[in-house]
This record gives C-alpha cells, sequence and structure tokens, in this order.
C-alpha cells in the first residue's frame, strides 16, 4: 500500500502536469483536468537519500488514457513498467534482453490508488481520502498536497511547481518525513494525443 | 578451539575444522607467505565507500524481480548501511550492521522478517567486508589462481579465490562443508568495487542476486 501510494504520488503529478491551464489559477486548474482526455510525458526523477551524497537519478515516461489505461515506465537505471488497462494491471522489468514479469505484483493495492487517481484526474481534489490540497497562486504558482493521518508516515508534503507555459509544470517535489526527498521535472508534455492501446497491453 | 583432553582431541578439532573448510575438488596450493596476505583483501573495498547497484533477485522457478541496492561501508569499523529500493525509489528495506548487530530502520512486507534482515546483511556483509579474522591458509595454485581461506569458530568456511584476469569468486562453506554461498565478481574495479557480481545462494533458500554497478563514492 505505501509503495503504491509512492506511485500514486509520482503518476498523479504527471497529470496534474497537464492539468494546469494558463490563468493558473484554482478553477481553471480544475476545469482544465476536466478536458484531459490522453497525456504523454518524459520525467527525470531525482531521489535524495540521506545515506548518499548524490541524489539516485531515473529517467522514465508515461502515457495515460482518461478511459483508466495507464504506462508508468522508467527507462534507466533500471528499466521497469506498470501497466494498467481497465482492472488489468502488470509490472514487468527489463533484463537479459526481454521484459520480464515483476515477482512482487501487489495489484489491490494499485488498483486502489489508481481509484483515487481517477478522482484527482476528474478534478475532484477535495475528495481525495489520501491528502488535502492547498493551491498557492504565486508566482510561480503551486499545488500543494497536504498528507492525511496515516499517510504522513510515509510522506510529508508534495509540491507541485506550475509551469508558466499552459497545461505544464515545471517540477515536483515530494518530501519524507526523515529528510528523504524526490524531485520529478517534467518535460516533453503532450496533452491529448492519440495512443496506441497497446503501450497499455503490452511491455 | 579450547583443547581440553591432550593434544590427540585438538589435533582431531583441527582436522573437522579443516574437512568442513576443504573446497570439493582441491588442488595443490602452494603456501603464501605474510607478503602476499594483503592478496587476500584486494576484492574487498580498503576505505570508507558508499554505492549503488541494479540488483535483479532471481529465486527458483525463474520468477525475479529488479530493485536497486544502496550500500554505505566502513571496513576498519566492520560496519554497513544498506538499503533497497523499488525502482520508483521507495526504500523497502533500512538495515545497519554495527558491533556484529543488526539494527533495522525499516522494513516493508515481505522483507520485514527478521530472517530476511539476517539474511540480506550478511549477504551484504560477504560481498564487501573481508572475514575479521587473519585467514589460515593462503597461497597459489599452478595456474596462478590465489586462494584464501578464513575458518568461522562455527565450522564454517569463506574462500577468496581469482585473479584480476580471470574474476574472483568468494565461497561460503557451512560446517558440513556445503557450499552455501557463492559469489563471482568481475571488473573492472571502481573504488574497490567490482563491476558485476552474482551471488547464488543454496541454502537454506535458493535464490540468485545479480548486481551491477551505478554508482561508487569513497
Amino acid at each position: 500500500m505505501k509503495r503504491s501510494l509512492f506511485l500514486s504520488v509520482l503518476i498523479v503529478t504527471g497529470i496534474l502536469s497537464a492539468a494546469a491551464g494558463p490563468s493558473q489559477d484554482w478553477a481553471s486548474l480544475k476545469e482544465a483536468s476536466r478536458n484531459i482526455r490522453s497525456v504523454k510525458a518524459e520525467f527525470l526523477q531525482k531521489r535524495y537519500l540521506q545515506i548518499l551524497t548524490e541524489p539516485l537519478l531515473s529517467e522514465g515516461r508515461f502515457f495515460f488514457y482518461a478511459s483508466g489505461s495507464l504506462r508508468w515506465e522508467y527507462l534507466s537505471p533500471i528499466r521497469s513498467v506498470m501497466l494498467q488497462k481497465g482492472d488489468t494491471i502488470q509490472l514487468y522489468h527489463f533484463s537479459e534482453g526481454m521484459w520480464k514479469p515483476e515477482m512482487t505484483q501487489a495489484v489491490e493495492s494499485r488498483r486502489m490508488v489508481l481509484a483515487e487517481i481517477s478522482q484527482w484526474f476528474q478534478g475532484r481534489f477535495d475528495e481525495s481520502k489520501a491528502f488535502k490540497h492547498l493551491y498557492s497562486p504565486g508566482p510561480p504558482a503551486r499545488v500543494i498536497l497536504a498528507p492525511r493521518e496515516g499517510i504522513n508516515r510515509f510522506i510529508h508534503r508534495i509540491e507541485i511547481i506550475l509551469s508558466a507555459r499552459p497545461g505544464l509544470i515545471d517540477r515536483v517535489e515530494i518530501e519524507e518525513p526523515g529528510g528523504s526527498r524526490t524531485s520529478i521535472e517534467f518535460r516533453n508534455v503532450e496533452i491529448n494525443s492519440s495512443l496506441p492501446s497497446e503501450i497499455f497491453e503490452k511491455p | 578451539m579450547i583443547c581440553r583432553k591432550g593434544p590427540d582431541i585438538c589435533l582431531l578439532g583441527f582436522l573437522l575444522l579443516s574437512i568442513g573448510c576443504v573446497p570439493m575438488a582441491e588442488t595443490a596450493l602452494s603456501p603464501g607467505s605474510p607478503d602476499d596476505l594483503p592478496g587476500c583483501y584486494a576484492i574487498f573495498p580498503a576505505g570508507p565507500w558508499g554505492s549503488v547497484h541494479r540488483i535483479e533477485a532471481i529465486i527458483r522457478g525463474g520468477v525475479s524481480s529488479s530493485l536497486l541496492g544502496v550500500t554505505k561501508g566502513e571496513p576498519s569499523e566492520h560496519r554497513l548501511h544498506s538499503l533497497l529500493l523499488t525502482p520508483e525509489g521507495f526504500i523497502l528495506f533500512d538495515a545497519e550492521l554495527r558491533e556484529g548487530g543488526i539494527a533495522v530502520r525499516k522494513a516493508m512486507a515481505p522483507f520485514d522478517s527478521p530472517a530476511f534482515a539476517r539474511g540480506l546483511m550478511e549477504d551484504v556483509a560477504l560481498l564487501f567486508l573481508p572475514p575479521q579474522v587473519r585467514p589460515t591458509t593462503w597461497g597459489k595454485e599452478a595456474d596462478g589462481t590465489r586462494i584464501c581461506r578464513w575458518e568461522g569458530p562455527d565450522g564454517s568456511c569463506t574462500e577468496v579465490r581469482g585473479s584480476m584476469d580471470h574474476g574472483w569468486r568468494i565461497l561460503r562453506r557451512d560446517d558440513q562443508g556445503e557450499v552455501i554461498r557463492e559469489v563471482s565478481l568481475n571488473g573492472p574495479f571502481v573504488q574497490g568495487l567490482a563491476s558485476h557480481m552474482e551471488l547464488r545462494a543454496f541454502k537454506p533458500a535458493s535464490y540468485r542476486l545479480r548486481m551491477t554497478l551505478l554508482q561508487a563514492a569513497p
């Protein structure tokens, strides 16, 4: 469940990256999210751990269809992918030239998380059971997600820094208790482009 | 070993220990001199270090999982700090080995059993820390392969064998002489760490860990 919530944060931040509108106010942000049919983006993730002097860098991409399909993929340093299409969720990692099913699937918890994401995707942030939201118009505009009781044991705070460019954000910061944090920078975000259905079915 | 009943029993004890540590197909070993001893530690990082590895864990039946392993070591204090993370960066396991004990800071299911913590930290120690005692035997085989053996008080044995040209192996045997862990290490070595390692566990559980070095820091 905790791992899945962490994943959900990553995914939701990607979705929000497409939801921020040009006027950068909360109402337009919600309105923009209602008009999202698909999202495609690349990301650079920096994982800061107290044990390391340099962050762990990961690169990847994700694809989302509002009908309930998702592909969240890391290209490096570990090539892995999570696929969701309807109620079916699959995890794979790439090794020895081929995709292999991941040992730990945790499908049920991921299904719960994706239901949560679906709410957020539709602009229903105030219905989230995991996070309370706070919007700051900036500049730069920010959405701050504060975890509710229970979740705050492993996520301290999430901050989404919106870009001046419509529909984009600059980065997301996820803080954990104990000082570790994750920064995700999005780039090449495309909204409402046509995505082949196979990318949600096959690694 | 305490020799309470005379030198015969003491000798028998030494023989039993030796049997436990003898490889299945032992070849003639030219004993090394004290000057050769440092070579027994060549595959272990000498000073404080940190590393990030890509780990593929394979259990029986070929089922596998990819993880990130972050480890920091202080050889002079026989201390290790290890983390296991998902590809997304979520910490599944966080523990320290210090003063002979294991302190688990965080452990998520299915990595939350004491047996897992003990097994994992023993594996990490086998990979990165030499035994704390002096080798009992060391030397070279006819083909130049260096061999160093450390015997434990419980009858177990750790053996390092290999060469920089052909790669290295670490073997851990139990008190019956059976190999319970086998590690292969291949260069190039970066900051004293092998670029590629594979650990095969045979007892009590069977699994394989393939590790690729991603980052190394002093």
